[in-house]
This record gives C-alpha cells, structure tokens and sequence, in this order.
C-alpha cells in the first residue's frame, strides 16, 4: 500500500482540507490520498440525498422553504434506512433467553451426514431435466438436442454467483440439419461456472459440458454447450453429495 | 432514596429460580421495596404477558419515585394489586407523561423503529414478545435518560472538586479512588450533551479530558466527537454505556472515605450520579495498588463484579473412550498410552480402572450431547496416538521448529486460515470471498466422483474408497465460491469432512471435503460474522459477529441452538473449550467471557485488555486460557479461579494468533508486527500454583516477569503472522499473507 502523500497545502481545495482534519482527529493518520476523494464523494452524495429529502418534507407541509425540522426528519428517516444498527442489548438478551431455554436435543446416532433438511440446504440441483428426445427417425447426421426447461426447485436460498440458466427450446423438427442452421441455441452458463470450468468446483451437483458434434453445425449457428446432468440422474443427483455409505432415508428427515 | 437505582432487567432475575445474574451485566436489585411489591402482588401461574405488566408496572413505580412523586406511588401500589385494566391504563397514562420528558418521546420513537426493524429477520418471536421488549426499551431507556443533576455550568466546579479531594486523600487510598474519573468523566459529559449543554460539554470535556488515562484515550477521542444529542441515537455501544453499569472495585476504607465526603456536601450531585451509573462492588481487604488496578481495567463497563466470577466451571477434560488398537504394529508395544491394550490382560485392567475415577473438575460425560464415535473416527484417534508417541517434548532447552507457509500474491486479501488437526489439509480465507484449499502433503486433493461414474466402480472390492475418488481431477488446490463478501474466519471439522467459513455477508457456510462443494449456508447474524469454530468432537460449531452476539450451531439444525448475549461490542473470536462443554469469546468491549453451552450462562468475566480482543487459546489440559488483543500483549487466566495469572508483553502489535502446544509447555503467538515469540507456560502456571490467591478478594500481584518468560523471538521477511498451529509432534506451523512493503 502507499503511504499517505500529503499534497502541499496550497494546492489542495478547503474541502480536502477539512477532510485531512476530520481525520486527523479521529486519529487516523495513515490512509491512502484517495481515501480523501472517497470521502469526499460520500460526503456530497450523503448531503444531496438528505437536502433533497428535506426538500420533499418541506413542500409535503407546504412551507415555503426548508428549515430545520425538515432536515432533522430526513436525517432520522435515512439513518433507519442507510445505516442499520445491530439490535439493542435488551433485545438481544431477551431472545437470548427464549432460545437458551431450550435444552440442547439429542443426537441420533449413525444418520450419515448431519446436515439440515434439503430444504435449508444447497446441495439440490436449481434447474432438472425434462422428458429426453422425440421419435428418431434413422436420417443419419441429426442432432436431437434434449430439450432442457428450468424448473424452480422447491424455495431455498439461492447462491448469489449462480445465475438460472436459461434456454431456447429447440424445435425438433424431423427434417434435415438445414432446420437447425436457422436457429441460434443460447444457453446461458452461470458465470462461476464459465470462469471455473478449469477448476473443479461449481456451487451445484457436478454438470460437465458437453459439445454437440460441431460436423452438424453450419456456419451461422453458435457452438452448443449444454449443461447436463449425466444420464441417471434426476432422482439419484443428491445422492452425488453423500459418501456411499449412506442411508437410503436420508430425504425422511 | 437510598435504594440503588436499576433498570427493568433484573426484575427477570429475580423471578427465575437459577440466579442468572450474569446473563444482562447489570446490577442486582438491591432496592428491598420493589422486589416487595413485587412478591406481594399475585402473580399468576400461567400468565406470562401479567409479568410483563408487572415488569413495566415495576418501573414505572421506580420513575415516580425518583420523581418524588410519592402519592402516585401509594396510589400505584395499591392499585396495582387488583386489577390489571387499571394497571393499563394507568400505564398509559403515565406512558404519557413520560412522552412529555425531553427528547423521551423521540427516544421512544426512534427505538421503535429500531425494535421493529431488528424484529423482522427474528421469525421465532411472537407479536407478545416484541411489543414487551418495545415497552420495556422505552422504559429502560426513559430510566435510564440523562436527567439534570443542577446546573450544567457548575459540572466543571463538582468535578474539579471531586479531583481535589482524591488527590488529597492517603496514597493507598488514591490509586483506587481515581478508578472514579473515567466513568464519571463520560457521564457527566454524555449528561451535559443528552441535555443540549453543546458549549458547556466541550468546556467541560477540554478541561478535564486529558486527565485521564491512556488507555482509554481511543473512547475519548470517539466521544469528543459526538456534541449533539443525535448524535447518541444511532451509537449502540454508548447507549449500552449509558444503560449498563459501570463496575468499579473499591474497598470498604476508601469506600467509607468517599462516601463521607461526599454526603456531607449539600450539592450531592455525584453522588447522585454514582448511585446511578455506577456500581461500586466493596471488598474488604487492602486497597489495591495502581498497577493492580491498571492490569484489571480498560474495558467498557469497567471490571466484572465478583460474583460474576464465583460460577463453578467445569474445566477438565472429558474422558477418553477406550479403543482396541491392533497389535500387528511392532512399535506400538513400547508406549504405554491410555486406552491401548496390553498384550498381558492384567495390565490392561489396571488401565481401565485409572481412568475410571472421575476428575471432580470435569464435566459429566453427557452434560451435553456429543456424536458418538465412528470407525472412521476410532481410526483417527489410533493414528493420533501413534503419533503423539513420536512427540517431541517441548521446553525451555528444546524449542520447537518453526515452519512458516507465506501466501505469495495474495495482495493483503488474505483474512483467515486455518490447518486441520493432523496438519494434511490447509484453508485459506481470502478478501475476495473465495476458500482455498490446499494440501500440505504431497497427496493431491481429489473429490468424489460424479453418479455416472460411481455406478461403474466395483463397489465390492476392498480399496473402494479410493475408487470413489476422481483422479482426473486431482489438484494441488481447490477454490470454494459461494460467498459475496471476504471471508473472516475458517475452521476444519476434526474428522477433516467439514470445513466453515464465515464471512462479511452475515453467513457462516459448510463445505464438504469430499466434493467441494458448499452444503449449507446457516443464516442469523445480518452482520458481518467475525469469527467461527467447529468443536473439538465436531457437529457444534459457534459463531461471533458485528451483531455483538456469538451463536452455537449444530450442523443439522438450520437455526442457532445458544445465543451467548452479553457483549457490549462486536464479537471478535470465538473458542470452544478442549472439553466442548464451554466457549469463550472476545470482543471489542475489550472483556472475554466464557459461556455455558448448556444453558447459554455467563460463567466468567475477565477483564484487563485495552483494546479490542482478537485471539484466544485454551490450554490442552483445559485450566487456562491465553488472550491476545491489539495493545500487544497476551493475558493468560485461571478459569477454576476467574484470575488473571500472567502477563506477556513484547509484541508491539495486535496479536492475532495464539496456540499452546501438545502439551501445554509452550505457548506460541504471532502478530502484526511479522514476528513468532514463544513463552514458556508452564512456569507461568507453575508460579500461579504457589501463590497465596487471598480468593475473597481476588488479586494478585503479577510480577513483571514477561522477560524470563520469552523463549525465543522469530521474525519473518514482513509478513504478518495469521495463524500458528502445533502439529502432533510438536512442529510449529505458521501461517501469513507476504505484504511487501
């Protein structure tokens, strides 16, 4: 990091001035010079937002100029909002003591991994598979691309980096490749898992790429990567997470 | 008026049969008449929402007595032994007066809104529960409201009086009188600007700030900036300041001496304050000396009271189960562990009947639930046993190896690491919200292989487990991502399954070392969670955040079990003690407390850092407990007693990584300002066994002995030391992220 450069007094504007003060007696003395800028800046936005709330206040009680009382509101009005406090002590004893009540439950004794019900969990897959291809007819050189659909999973947290892949269906029709070079397949891969397709860890049950034979792709279309799951999976893809000696009624707890 | 002053809380206390006096760190209730009303009134069996009438009721009776108003009083009293509409109402009504008080209605107004906005992430609570904290916060806080005490200009005159008379009084009397400066400094200041005396409470503040003592010259500097009384609003700790009570220590000569002084004066006014804000805990005994009182003092509500300390704690270690270990090891023979054995049946009789007696400062084996033992974990403890054969015994002429892991180009991200207990596996917690682990062996790290893939192996032959595991994939690292903010803290499960994280986001999250991927992400600090750490047998892991609250999980239940409250700052670092029964944490209130994982209790105070606490230790045989903080120095304590023992000064920067090794011989810690030093604990705790404790009164006299007890100071090339741990042979390993200037 740098150290703090302090520009020469007199080329600094009274603002940065009074900023390099305010530090100064809060007793911080190392600091980055940005540091003044971003200040700066918050101080401006914070000021803004509260004049133009004290604004609205003001002609909300049609009075012909804002005064004080308008600002104290907007303050106090922002404070909730902007800058939440932890809850207060007395708060916090008292749910302390609700749940401290409770005597610690038992532990039951070989169950596999002890983990919350899947619901709390985030180890269910965000997105299945529909039913696989239509009839086939033997017309060799044909892609059938399974048609992938996103079904919302029963509620449960959702990982911020992972996006819900979206897809186009493809309509298969029986006919020849030509159908397909009019159409673009757009899959959306969740980003953390296009940036870490090199490392081995995707936030959901392991899905590999997988490439539809480029030989059948004419010169317009777009290189398919698909997202699947394996073939059997559906129902057994939670049992991806376990360690193999697990129980078969682990989803009954 | 001679009663002593308190707020709603104790009433509480009062009623509950265990006395959990330590559970709201305010005072007891001392005042006879309102307990006995409260007794007198009939309190019904089943009616929780009656209590809290009563509770508000209680206070409310306590507003109009120190009002004086003592007709309202009578007239309460009796009423309020019949019926409860009147009560209501009656409560109302004075709910009313109370708004008219200055700045109480805003009080009232703001710490609903606060109530109501904290209230929304707790689903657990009923409406009944949150109106009655909203009640009594309004009346606590209306309580406690800074009311004049005289004229605001004649501050400087009692105080400077107040000054001259400590500073005229016997010198083994000063030393413990002047603890009275600080508190009463900030609360005649917080008075003077609750009351919009702007001018007079900057007056008042430059003259006398400078007096007082350096360490607390960090909070002075927080308070000369708040000259308004919205200021206040917003500052949690200091409306904890304001509400609890400050903890002082004074014996009954110098007591009496005060005491005399000041009621003999007719403007009583500190006094008044003292009865209210403060709360002096007598002891006969010698007065304490200037250094006794500054090794004890710093934190924000001043010392723990000593009954706080007098909870019995059980600080021994849980048995060993005992374990067949196989004898086709030829070295096995030579050692004769606990637990293993023999090859002769008589001697492992004799074995088993040593370990039957029950260390009285144990806990019960099923105090708390534990998970019992599997194969995999009996497997663990063998290979643990085998290795503590080969330890090398620590000690003043035999220091351990230092082996330091530099995190290079980690560009100051790095926040936390942590090793597993036999040393293979090493995590790393980065600012950029990623865990990365790496293998410290030459094993690679390899995850569980896909459903498609596992249906082929043959899940009859006898390497199985090593079939299911990818080799394609194999790495010398692997990256976890699922948080969005830097990650504070990580701790490995003993059994090397598990790993946590917590982070800035307010989640603390469980990856499986099997495949690498995030399992659950436990939910309940809204704020940042600053530290977290699995238990020594696994499934309870404990959590500390901004939230000033540290929480006990188990890995199977998606909410808290314990909510360790207590703390009048964030929780900095939180500890399972060796025998999982305790935890202990630090905070930035500068206090450690050690809380009951059965019940949720307090059980020890300890005081005496000044400055924010950022690492603990638990000694391997349970009784000690080492603490580090940013004033550089290590405090160690006695937890059977609730002493502190030792003090270790040498480091010059916060220290934030403490391990005690194997054995407890050695105690190692590493800080900021990039060095290892090792102390020898066991002549620290050795010098403590001897001493005379005078237990009812509770000090000692450290001697200044940090010199003779630093055994070695290692630098490393300008890095930080973040982590250190012991391997089971005594290796020290440290751990730090290269900063390059």
């Amino acid at each position: 990091g740098a150290h703090a450069k302090m520009a020469s007094p007199k080329t600094v504007p009274k603002d940065a001035q009074v900023m390099m003060q305010i530090l100064k007696d809060m007793g911080i003395t190392e600091y980055e010079p940005r540091v003044i800028n971003q200040m700066l800046e918050f101080t401006y936005r914070y000021i803004t937002t509260i004049i133009e709330d004290a604004k609205i206040y003001s002609t909300h009680a049609k009075k012909s100029t804002v005064d004080a009382d308008d600002i104290r509101l907007a303050i106090q009005c922002r404070v909730d909002q902007s800058f939440i406090s932890p809850p207060p002590r007395d708060f916090l004893l008292d749910i302390a003591r609700q749940k401290n009540q409770t005597p610690l439950p038992l532990i039951k004794p070989y169950t596999g991994p002890r983990l919350p019900p899947d619901r709390y969990c985030l180890t269910a897959p965000n997105y299945r598979l529909k039913s696989l291809q239509k009839k086939v007819s033997s017309s060799a050189g044909r892609i059938t691309v399974p048609r992938l659909s996103v079904g919302a999973v029963s509620s449960r947290p959702s990982t911020p980096t992972l996006g819900t892949p979206s897809v186009q269906t493809v309509g298969t029709k029986v006919g020849t490749p030509v159908s397909l070079t009019g159409q673009r397949f757009t899959v959306q891969i969740p980003s953390s898992q296009a940036a870490s397709v090199k490392s081995a860890t995707p936030t959901t049950p392991t899905v590999q790429n997988v490439l539809i034979n480029p030989s059948l792709i004419g010169s317009k279309n777009i290189l398919i990567t698909t997202n699947m799951v394996s073939q059997n999976s559906s129902g057994d893809s939670t049992s991806l997470k376990r360690k193999h000696e697990d129980e078969d009624d682990y989803d009954a707890l | 008026m001679a009663a002593v002053q308190d707020g709603p809380m104790e009433l509480d206390t009062e009623k509950e049969t265990k006395p959990e006096i330590l559970s709201d760190g305010t005072s007891k209730l001392s005042g006879n008449a309102a307990s006995g009303t409260l007794s007198s009134s009939p309190l019904t069996a089943g009616g929780a929402p009656k209590q809290e009438d009563q509770q508000t009721l209680i206070a409310v009776l306590q507003f109009l007595r120190r009002n004086k108003l003592s007709e309202s009083v009578e007239i309460l009293r009796r009423e309020a032994g019949l019926e409860d509409q009147e009560d209501s109402q009656t409560l109302d009504g004075s709910g009313g007066g109370k708004g008219d008080r200055d700045g109480g209605e805003a009080n009232s107004l703001l710490s609903r809104v606060s109530i109501t906005s904290a209230a929304a992430p707790q689903s657990t609570l009923t409406p009944i529960t949150v109106k009655r904290a909203n009640e009594q916060l309004d009346v606590s806080v209306v309580l406690s409201a800074y009311s004049q005490q005289g004229d605001p200009s004649l501050y400087q005159v009692y105080y400077s009086g107040l000054k001259n008379f400590i500073e005229s009084v016997l010198d083994c009397h000063r030393a413990e009188l002047s603890q009275l400066f600080y508190p009463l400094f900030v609360h005649m200041y917080l008075e003077l600007v609750y009351n919009n005396h702007e001018n007079e409470a900057k007056a008042f503040f430059e003259k006398f700030g400078g007096d007082q003592e350096c360490y607390y010259q960090d909070d002075l500097r927080v308070l000369c900036g708040l000259t308004k009384k919205e200021h206040l609003k917003g500052n949690e700790v200091l409306l904890d300041f304001r509400t609890s009570r400050f903890v002082l220590r004074i014996s009954r000569d110098s007591y009496q001496l005060l005491k005399r002084h000041l009621q003999e004066r007719h403007n009583n006014q500190i006094w008044n304050i003292i009865q209210e804000h403060l709360y002096i805990d007598i002891f006969d005994g010698m007065p304490r000396s200037k250094s006794q009182i500054d090794s004890m003092s710093g934190s924000f509500a001043g010392e723990a009271r000593r009954e706080v300390n007098k909870v019995k704690v059980f600080h021994g270690l849980l048995k060993e189960p005992e374990i067949e270990v196989p004898l086709d090891d030829e070295e096995d023979e030579a050692e004769n562990e606990e637990g293993k054995p023999k090859k002769k049946k008589t001697k492992k009789d004799s074995m088993g009947s040593k370990s039957k007696k029950q260390d009285p400062n144990a806990p019960q084996q099923n105090r708390i639930p534990l998970p019992e033992l599997k194969d995999s974990d009996k497997l663990d403890k063998i290979m643990y046993m085998k290795e503590s054969t080969k330890r090398i015994r620590l000690g003043p002429e035999n220091l351990p190896s230092i082996c330091f892991y530099s995190f290079l180009n980690a560009y100051q991200g790095l926040t936390a690491v942590d090793f597993t207990d036999d040393s293979s596996l090493l995590a790393g917690g980065f600012a950029d919200s990623t865990v990365r682990i790496w293998s410290v062996t030459p094993k690679k790290l390899r995850k569980v292989k896909s459903a498609g893939e596992l249906n082929l192996i043959d899940k009859e032959s006898d390497d199985v487990l090593e079939r299911i595991m990818d080799e394609k994939t194999a790495s010398e690292s692997k990256i976890l991502c699922g948080h969005s903010g830097p990650v504070y803290s990580v701790s490995f499960s003993p059994d090397r399954n598990y790993l946590l994280s917590s982070s800035e986001d307010g989640t603390v999250r469980l990856w499986s070392l099997q495949t690498f991927t995030c399992l659950v992400g436990y939910k309940g600090h809204n704020y940042p969670v600053w530290d977290t750490h699995f238990s020594p047998f696994g499934y309870y892991f404990v959590s500390g955040g901004h939230d000033r609250v540290a929480r006990l999980w188990a890995t199977d239940h998606y909410q808290p079990l314990r909510i360790f409250a207590g703390h009048l700052a964030d929780v900095t670092c939180t500890r399972f003690h060796p025998n999982s029964n305790y935890v202990a944490t630090g905070s930035t209130d500068r206090t450690i407390r050690l809380w009951d994982v059965l019940n949720g209790n307090c059980v020890r105070i300890f005081t005496g850092h000044k400055g924010p606490v950022h690492s603990l230790a638990f000694s391997p045989n349970g009784k000690f407990l080492a603490s580090g903080s940013t004033d550089g120095r290590v405090l160690l304590w006695d937890i059977g007693h609730g002493l502190m023992i030792g003090e270790l000064k040498g480091h010059t920067d916060t220290i934030y990584a403490l391990k005690f090794s194997r054995d407890g011989e050695i105690l190692a810690s590493g800080s900021m300002d990039n060095t290892v030093r090792l102390w020898d604990s066991t002549k620290a705790f050795d010098d403590v066994e001897t001493d005379d404790f005078t237990a009812a009164t509770g000090h000692i006299h450290l001697p200044d002995n940090s010199q003779e007890l630093l055994l070695g100071t290692y630098h490393s090339k300008s890095t930080p030391v973040t982590h250190l741990h012991f391997t089971r042979r005594n290796l020290l390993l440290a751990a730090g992220g290269y900063s390059s200037q």
